[in-house]
């Protein structure tokens, strides 16, 4: 059965997570057509994003401290076409836990080498290959002894405004995940499509652990979809 | 063949300030000319609390109501990206769009697509803000799709008596005066 985006969505109201309480619309979405502007995007100049951006381990003066990695996969639309030279921007926390962010109260230490943020256009085969380290888990206050498991925030254009989509990469076998309410918040149809896999010769040898992460958005001119 | 499932939303969180922002992120650029507006106001939460930590991000037709394509050669044409502040504001300096037509035939008012992120918002809410009053938007396909007026009003921007230039429109997430929100 092809899948509908109530399979693999999450809710707007997951009282589990406690920021959706007064944040969720309490009415029904109003279900309408792409408008002819939404079935276009923003389109980014080549030159907006520099080559370097794709390596978030080479800007400060020495490396970064953690587990160097190298994460690939390819960004397709829900009929399997590659989306090609699209942007992905992403972010995440040091291997300590913590962003260099001024809200983030995390008593871990920044790494004066590591920024995490970084950013790639997909190749014409929809592909993308980013170098990093592997984020630290961190507490939050959502809840008693919360901790985010390790993740990845992506942030993804698709050649379309209506496909826009902000989300969230996980690493396999993370007894984390069963306690955080943002990935549980996904039906349990689409959890797994947020975690990445382990694909060393993906990685450097002796240098960084390779990981594949694919990532679809619907298609640009889908229909709302059925109720 | 199977059909590839589409990867679930997650929260943008509170910590995207300094990875998704841009300088200028807030001034639309086009490569015409147009009446110079601004889109401004505040987002509130279910207990009109102002929410300082959404990203609020705006795509639009130029002033012929034509959807633009192409850069200035660093930045999109026709996108805005905000945070809002402590006090919830947002603010995008644009251009007024034209009305457009669909494939049916059918007149879009003039309109911006709006898009909110926020921490405690596990996908995007869209959404599109009208730069007319009502009796100019009634046959615009989603002030049909709305039909009760009242819940359109809370997609209509005010302007401002003073200056003419700016449009004020407020966006309530949850409770009374919710903005209405769609998915295409």
């Amino acid at each position: 059965m092809a899948a509908t985006h109530a399979d693999v969505h999450p809710p707007y109201l997951y009282p589990d997570y406690k920021s959706t309480r007064l944040r969720a619309p309490a009415q029904p979405l109003v279900r309408v057509a792409p408008s002819p502007l939404e079935t276009t995007g923003p389109v980014f100049p080549k030159q907006f994003v520099k080559e370097s951006e794709a390596d978030l381990t080479t800007w400060g003066r020495s490396a970064p401290l953690g587990e160097k990695m190298v994460l690939v996969g390819r960004l397709l639309d829900e009929d399997g076409r590659p989306v090609r030279r699209s942007l992905i921007e992403v972010w995440q926390a040091n291997a300590s836990g913590k962003y260099p962010h001024p809200v983030d109260d995390h008593e871990a230490p920044l790494d004066p080498n590591f920024l995490g943020k970084g950013q790639v256009l997909t190749d014409d085969e929809g592909r993308y290959r980013i170098v990093t380290v592997k984020p630290g888990a961190y507490p939050w206050q959502n809840h008693a002894f919360g901790w985010r498991p390790a993740h990845i925030h992506f942030s993804l254009f698709g050649n379309a405004y209506a496909q826009r989509l902000i989300t969230q990469m996980f690493f396999p076998g993370d007894p984390l995940l069963a306690i955080d309410p943002i990935f549980q918040s996904v039906p349990e149809a689409g959890r797994n499509l947020l975690i990445a896999e382990l694909d060393l010769e993906q990685g450097l040898e002796g240098v960084a652990l390779g990981y594949r992460w694919d990532m679809v958005l619907r298609g640009p001119r889908a229909t709302p979809m059925a109720v | 063949m199977t059909v590839p499932k589409p990867t679930p939303s997650q929260t943008v969180g509170p910590f995207f300030a300094r990875e998704l922002l841009w300088k200028d992120g807030g001034i639309v650029l086009f490569p015409g000319r147009g009446n110079r507006i601004t889109l401004t106001g505040q987002v509130f939460d279910g207990n009109g609390a102002p929410i300082f930590d959404a990203l609020f991000e705006t795509w639009q037709a130029d002033a012929n109501g034509t959807s633009p394509s192409g850069d200035d050669g660093s930045r999109p044409y026709g996108y805005g990206r905000v945070s809002t502040d402590p006090e919830g504001r947002y603010a995008i300096e644009t251009v007024m769009p034209g009305p457009f037509k669909g494939p049916g035939g059918e007149t879009y008012a003039p309109q911006i697509s709006v898009a909110i992120f926020a921490r405690g918002l596990l996908k995007a809410l869209h959404t599109r803000v009208f730069l007319a009053p009502l009796d100019v938007i009634k046959d615009d396909p989603l002030a049909r799709a709305i039909g009760d007026p009242d819940r359109l009003r809370t997609l209509i921007a005010a302007r401002d008596s003073k200056d003419p230039t700016i449009y004020r429109w407020d966006v309530r997430l949850r409770g009374a005066g919710e903005a209405v929100f769609i998915e295409f």
